[in-house]
């Protein structure tokens, strides 16, 4: 992410607010900058959601061109990082209910090994690698609603508050604090299920 | 699955790092928008708002419409000539006069 855009010779542009009230007074090429500061985070997010890189990368410019269509609703009371964050986290949860469908069609992958016996193991001190504790939940939150895995991925692994939840996926804050609880508990059955199934 | 051990996952599946951007992802994005046929983003028409507001003025002008008619009845029941009596009576005694309009 660079923190700085160089406009001309003399001026340089630090501030996303300040760098928005050019794009919108029509300097539309400087909105490539935005995409540069931003870019990692929406990859980071959508990550959460989806493993294939080719597909994270299509969905970090559907995400970029629905911020651009809707940069006249921006109004600057929050942070831009944090209306982009919703955004990306909308976009991912259409890409979900897509891929529900087509899941439904095609069937799951298989779980490795490595993951299979950490799963399987009483063992506290048998940790389990990030890829593959990642691989671990992306499969198991399959049985998940799209909107149940939005909640807990946004909670669980970005570190979300309920409020920010909330205003992501426009339910009210108890709506996403009941849905958080049912999709832990549906996420540990699933869990309990997918060790029992590979035994 | 205890609570330990999911959280044990979780933590694990925080450090997975994601796909770095390519080179020119910006240039990509850019691309895309520069073929997108709709105006600039600060654009508005007087249209537009009011296509976006129209669910709402509907809404109001069937409200206003409903308490007129309500108020007419209410009126007619306490024995105060009704809007269309009212009316036809303001027309019959200023408008139409041979010193009206």
């Amino acid at each position: 992410m660079t923190g700085r855009l160089s406009l001309n010779s003399t001026e340089t542009v630090t501030d996303d607010a300040e760098l928005l009230e050019r794009i919108r007074g029509g300097a539309t090429d400087d909105f490539a900058e935005i995409v540069r500061r931003h870019q990692s985070r929406v990859f980071a997010i959508l990550h959460r959601y989806e493993r294939d890189a080719h597909k994270v990368e299509d969905l970090a410019q559907e995400t970029f061109v629905k911020a651009w269509r809707a940069l006249g609703q921006f109004d600057g009371r929050a942070p831009f990082e944090h209306w982009l964050s919703r955004i990306a986290a909308r976009v991912a949860l259409d890409h979900l209910r897509r891929e529900k469908r087509r899941q439904n069609e095609i069937g799951l992958p298989e779980l490795g090994d490595d993951a299979l016996d950490w799963l399987r193991s009483d063992d506290e001190k048998n940790e389990l690698d990030a890829r593959g504790a990642a691989e671990l939940l992306d499969l198991a939150m399959r049985e998940l609603s799209p909107a149940d895995r939005v909640v807990i991925t946004m909670q669980e692994l970005e570190g979300r508050s309920v409020k920010e939840i909330a205003a992501a996926i426009g339910a009210s804050g108890v709506a996403v604090r009941v849905r958080a609880m049912r999709a832990r508990a549906k996420l540990r059955q699933a869990l309990e299920k997918m060790a029992k199934e590979n035994l | 699955m205890n609570n330990r051990k999911l959280k044990q996952l979780f933590a694990s599946a925080q450090k997975d790092a994601a796909p770095a951007p390519p080179e020119d992802f910006a240039a990509d994005v850019l691309r895309v928008i520069h073929r997108e046929p709709a105006a600039p983003p600060e654009t508005v028409s007087i249209f537009d708002q009011l296509n976006l507001w129209f669910p709402r003025l509907a809404l109001a002008a069937s409200a206003v419409i409903v308490v007129c008619i309500a108020l007419d009845y209410g009126l007619m029941a306490v024995g105060v000539p009704s809007l269309s009596d009212g009316a036809a009576q303001l027309s019959a005694q200023w408008l139409l006069t041979p010193t009206g309009l």
